[in-house]
């Protein structure tokens, strides 16, 4: 089935005065998917998602949404758009369901049956007053804000700070939403988020792309990882077969990456008393890690 | 619908529009109390003036004779002179414990002579009365010929005495430090506080544009500026009503008067909210839009020193509501008024352009 585009994102640049915001970054978001979009602190994923929504001015490059332009049809596009911000303040000294009835009615719904049902299945209190709310209520009401409209494009910027059952539950919203064939673009820097629940992931940093990805196909490429704690001594040598990468010995554990010869590793395991053993799909995380590690390598022999 | 970011400021902000509407009515109901002990006080002060007697000669060089009716407690007299009305360089002229003195004229200029009582060592001389060497005037119309006050008026002649005059200068001169301030700094907060307060991504991914935006805003701020007018026009009549005082200071001057000041405000609304969106902070916006207001106001006085600095009258948004012509002249000026209401609009476009091209800073 052809995917239809909903954001296209072409060579933006953001500038801000001397500083690169993001530089030059390309990639799409199709319908129907749960794209994520990854990076340490200070890539640019706010700064790109912003630009997405005309709350920042480009630079360079183009944006269409629904084949819109970004900046010129912003109302229309917003229309169309739930946003939960990675930052915002909530209006003071109103009840929240006066505050989330007050953005439906800026956003023209009339409806409140799904404001109400996101709110109980998020167990937030409408009654409370906007400036009594802690951290996590906070964002609960972030997060009711961006889907109560029943859009279809949702984007977020970083979502998570829940706690875990919350979260989960928010995670379950997100993949009712997409069943419905809502568009979801998320930014996190948490990789078991994106791991969890996106279908896609485009990774940046320094406001540069460092790739755009299926998870699953991402996942393949980078392998297993393996942990193995010993009740007696081993060698590292033991486990260097083709297709084992990684190997190293961290606090008594032996640690490898497994892309192929899974059963040759297991045998050679086998030979051993083994305490405990974990065998787990390699982490973006790690992904993330390595890459910069190649990259400051590569920086460093450049100067 | 327009109306709903204008409604939430009314409804969020409505504790601090009533407590302000509070201090304007008992401000705007109380000073018309005031005037008739204020008058009172005045006439008998100007009739001390009835108990000093002073002889002018014809030509330069002849003699004054400067005397006064004697008081029982007095133990001496003094007599001070200045070339000013207001006595603050006097010098003494006179000690001793005679009723009458005789000197040469041999200046050219007006003097004043303020004749005391010495009652006892311990307390205070008393002032008998003042006296000058031209005719004298109502000494309040003198000072209103200070060009400070020339300037606010319009050169109009105003007495104190009358209701008229009391309110114009206790009330409406310096009301606009009140309402004026109170305007701008509500304007710039309530632009400014969403910017500080991280409001701004929320509300545009709502389908507002900034435009829209920045018109309920401004709709809100003038809402407020009617408000606070209605409620200065509700305690003046009332107060004027109290003193039976409203056919000498009609209602209908009252209103007429206080409307004028309603594109008044609406400029420093305009300003208000261009400063915060231009720094998006609410101190230095708030620090700006004041300066803003305080520098108008010193262009309008200023203008009125003399001819050659008219045309800084002309700048001021303080010429555009002219309250004294309305309560002195009985006239209303629309064309005035329409300036104003046109120059606060002109800033919201300019305002809006800007906005649009700006990024908002998370």
């Amino acid at each position: 089935m052809a995917q239809e585009t909903v954001i296209e994102v072409k060579n933006l640049t953001k500038m801000y005065g001397n500083h690169v915001g993001v530089k030059d970054l390309s990639f799409t978001v199709n319908e129907g998917e749960i794209m994520g979009f990854l990076g340490p602190n200070g890539a640019g994923k706010t700064t790109t998602i912003r630009c997405c929504l005309a709350l920042l001015a480009k630079t360079a490059g183009e944006i269409t949404i629904f084949g819109l332009d970004s900046h010129r049809d912003a109302v229309e596009i917003r229309k169309k758009t739930g946003y939960l911000p990675g930052e915002f303040g909530l209006i003071p000294s109103v009840k929240v369901k006066s505050y989330l009835k007050y953005l439906l009615s800026l956003h023209g719904c009339g409806s409140t049956e799904k404001m109400l049902s996101l709110s109980e299945q998020l167990q937030l209190d409408l009654d409370r007053k906007t400036n009594e709310l802690s951290k996590g209520n906070k964002l609960k009401v972030g997060i009711v804000q961006s889907l109560m409209t029943d859009e279809d494009l949702i984007i977020l910027d970083e979502p998570s700070g829940l706690d875990p059952l919350m979260q989960q539950e928010f995670y379950r919203i997100l993949r009712r939403e997409k069943k419905h064939g809502k568009t979801i673009f998320m930014s996190s820097h948490n990789l078991a988020e994106v791991e969890s629940i996106c279908n896609r992931v485009a990774i940046i940093r320094k406001g540069q792309l460092v790739v755009v990805e299926d998870i699953q196909v991402l996942q393949e490429k980078t392998g297993k990882v393996l942990e193995v704690e010993f009740r007696d001594p081993f060698t590292i040598d033991e486990f260097d077969f083709a297709g084992v990468s990684s190997i190293h010995q961290d606090d008594g554990r032996l640690i490898l990456t497994i892309h192929e010869n899974l059963d040759s590793v297991i045998k050679a395991v086998s030979n051993h008393q083994i305490l405990t053993m974990n065998l787990k799909t390699y982490s973006l995380e790690r992904l993330f890690l390595k890459y910069y590690a190649e990259e400051e390598a590569n920086e460093r022999g450049d100067t | 619908m327009f109306g709903k970011i204008a409604f939430m400021e009314l409804k969020t902000g409505w504790k601090g529009l009533l407590t302000f509407s509070l201090l304007a009515l008992i401000l705007s109901a109380g000073i018309p109390l005031i005037f008739p002990t204020y008058r009172d006080s005045i006439i008998e002060q100007l009739e001390g003036a009835s108990k000093v007697h002073i002889d002018l000669p014809e030509e330069q060089g002849g003699i004054i004779t400067l005397s006064w009716e004697p008081l029982k407690a007095a133990t001496s007299y003094m007599v001070l002179q200045d070339n000013r009305l207001s006595m603050v360089t006097p010098s003494i002229k006179y000690i001793g414990n005679a009723t009458s003195i005789t000197f040469e004229k041999d200046f050219e200029e007006k003097r004043y002579y303020a004749i005391m009582a010495v009652i006892d060592e311990t307390s205070d001389p008393v002032l008998i009365g003042i006296t000058a060497t031209e005719k004298g005037e109502d000494p309040f119309q003198e000072l209103l010929k200070n060009p400070a006050y020339a300037g606010l008026t319009g050169g109009r002649n105003i007495s104190m005495l009358e209701v008229k005059g009391f309110v114009a200068l206790e009330y409406y001169s310096w009301s606009w430090m009140l309402t004026g301030l109170y305007i701008a700094y509500l304007s710039v907060s309530l632009i400014a506080s969403d910017f500080e307060n991280k409001r701004m991504d929320v509300m545009f991914s709502t389908p507002i544009s900034r435009r829209r935006y920045l018109l309920e805003k401004f709709t809100a701020m003038s809402a407020i500026a009617l408000v606070i007018i209605l409620v200065q026009i509700a305690g003046l009549t009332w107060g004027l009503a109290s003193i039976s005082a409203l056919n000498e200071f009609s209602a209908n001057a009252v209103l007429l008067s206080l409307v004028g000041s309603l594109p008044f405000l609406m400029t420093i609304a305009a300003v208000g909210i261009a400063t915060a969106v231009l720094f998006q902070k609410g101190r230095t916006g708030m620090g700006i839009t004041f300066a803003f207001v305080f520098a108008e106001f010193f262009l309008y006085t200023f203008g009125g020193f003399s001819k050659s600095l008219e045309w800084m009258k002309t700048i001021s948004i303080f010429k555009y509501w002219d309250y004294f012509s309305v309560i002195i002249d009985g006239l209303f000026k629309t064309g005035d008024f329409l300036i104003l209401a046109l120059l606060a609009i002109a800033l919201i476009i300019v305002t809006t352009r800007l906005f649009q091209k700006k990024d908002i800073p998370t």
